[in-house]
């Protein structure tokens, strides 16, 4: 995974949201439209399809994996198709593989994209998948264990060590919320304040239900080409620049080591500002799919940008909200966008290169020249940095 | 006892040993006589060195709390009765951490750092679970 050999030339979204009278194909079919029409390619020019795996939804994933996406949308030049499953890391996958397509010849252009519709799962059912996705059933689950809970054990200790308080937990959520306010795709757009966090119902201590995330449904897509296409097709083309990567631990008792996840994030950091050629300082903004405000601050704090234990007090005092001086996650993460699983990651994708192309509306950032992002599966079982830019080094 | 109605641990061959340990009220460590290390959760080969030759160790039953949180709300229907409940990390005095509930204790009371020790609760005539309580 070299400098620029990827371009981000299309993109295409339907707003998260609640929608029990939409199929999921109906939003496929507008998301991978929209993005490819975006890129200026016909719809016969498209040579690649990977899917973002919907893996609460094992029908959806049945259909797409056996190759669906380009003969219901009439993909004739389509060589092949591929469904990726790294969870919360899948985009960043199928980023990789549609590179690997690119640069080997298998496809000159590829069609990435997501779907994930919470509304037409039983409530029941999403709870039992979000309780056993990423749970281990022999050592975790029996405890009655849940991601909010796993969550809710880090963030424990956190406070704990760093005496970070409530107050300063519950600020992220508000500086994700000021980004969503701005936001017309996202699903929690309803302003909130840190009194309004700490109120909300507690679920697990000491995490509150507004520092939980909502489910949404939600799809997007992106068009990816090389370089040399990608300045042909469009006057904003977005160059992926760079990308690093660690594996930690897949199950939370592993994580003896607590330096482990931000060392982890810190040589992954410096491996993909070097191969970037830019340091932190060039940095417009972090497009970051955490899930959860803890995994900000665990962010900010691995990259050196803020000591151990003062990020909390950081974002408190605005420097990641709109208008800060490192604006974070500008579609609001999934606490702000509402959550789609693995589409956050993708839509997080798409809003970088929304940023880099100029086209971010109200909560565009000004002279937005280089995004470092960042994406993680499980409970962080990984942690991998990618740097986006309007040029090439 | 056999009316019990949530998730069993799902067994592979090589945990076989801790489970039927839990029945004899022990807390049971995966050992390998290889490499010296205690192993958690246990493996089939040693994560270590990769050795088949791996044992068990009684584990004193003894630890602290790394962390912990209250569950109030948001759990499947079957762990419902059980609310609220305490999900804990406790770093044994064997040099492991495993996951478990906090039991017999207020709620008010749990704080990091704890000294806790280990109970267990037949689940079913098969499992024996294990949990903490302050110690």
């Amino acid at each position: 995974m070299s400098r620029g050999k990827l371009a981000i030339v299309g993109i295409g979204e339907v707003a998260t949201g609640w929608y029990p009278d939409r199929t999921e194909w109906d939003m496929i079919y507008d998301t991978c439209i929209e993005a490819i029409r975006d890129s200026g390619l016909g719809k016969n020019d498209v040579e690649g399809v990977i899917s973002v795996n919907p893996m609460a939804q094992p029908k959806l994933q049945g259909e797409i994996g056996f190759g669906k996406v380009p003969e219901e949308l009439g993909l004739k030049g389509c060589k092949d198709i591929c469904i990726v499953n790294a969870g919360g890391s899948t985009t960043t996958n199928a980023l990789r593989l549609a590179e690997h397509w690119i640069q080997s010849g298998i496809a000159k252009t590829v069609l990435i994209h997501h779907c994930t519709k919470h509304s037409s799962i039983p409530i029941d059912e999403a709870i039992r998948f979000f309780a056993t996705a990423g749970i281990d059933l022999q050592w975790e689950y029996p405890f009655g264990m849940t991601y909010n809970a796993l969550i809710a054990l880090s963030m424990t200790r956190y406070m704990h060590d760093t005496k970070t308080t409530p107050e300063e937990m519950a600020s992220i959520v508000v500086a994700l919320n000021k980004w969503a306010q701005l936001d017309p795709l996202s699903m929690n757009r309803k302003p909130v304040t840190i009194e309004k966090v700490l109120a909300s119902r507690m679920v697990t201590t000491p995490l509150h239900a507004f520092e939980c995330n909502r489910l949404g449904d939600g799809a997007s897509a992106m068009v990816v080409t090389s370089p040399e296409l990608a300045k042909k097709l469009t006057d904003t083309p977005v160059y992926k620049l760079g990308e690093a990567v660690r594996y930690t631990q897949a199950t939370i008792t592993q994580r003896t080591d607590r330096e482990g996840i931000r060392k982890a994030v810190s040589d992954a950091a410096k491996e993909v500002l070097k191969e970037a050629g830019i340091t932190l300082k060039d940095i417009s903004i972090l497009e970051l799919y955490v899930a959860y405000p803890l995994g900000i601050v665990n962010l900010l704090e691995g990259l050196g940008i803020c000591m151990p234990g003062e990020a909390g007090k950081f974002i408190m005092e605005g420097n990641t909200s709109p208008g800060g001086k490192l604006p974070v996650s500008t579609m609001g993460d999934a606490v702000g966008r509402g959550h789609t699983g693995s589409g956050v990651g993708t839509a997080t994708y798409v809003e970088c290169a929304r940023q880099l192309m100029g086209r971010a509306g109200e909560r565009q950032v000004p002279n937005c020249k280089y995004i470092l992002t960042n994406s993680a599966g499980g409970s962080g079982m990984n942690m991998i940095w990618s740097v986006f830019g309007r040029e090439l080094k | 006892m056999n009316d019990y109605n949530k998730p069993l641990p799902v067994k592979q061959p090589w945990s076989e040993e801790f489970w039927k340990g839990t029945k004899r009220r022990k807390l049971l460590i995966q050992h390998c006589n290889d490499c010296g290390k205690n192993i958690f959760y246990p493996r089939k080969y040693c994560p270590e060195c990769w050795s088949s030759n791996l044992g068990w160790i009684e584990s004193k039953g003894t630890g602290t709390l790394f962390s912990y949180t209250v569950t109030m709300y948001g759990v499947e229907e079957k762990f419902m009765a059980d609310l609220p409940y305490v999900i804990a990390l406790v770093d044994l005095g064997e040099g492991i951490r495993v996951m478990s509930r906090l039991v017999n204790c207020r709620h008010e009371d749990i704080k990091c750092d704890i000294p806790v020790k280990v109970v267990f609760e037949d689940m079913t005539d098969e499992f024996t679970i294990f949990y903490f309580e302050p110690a």
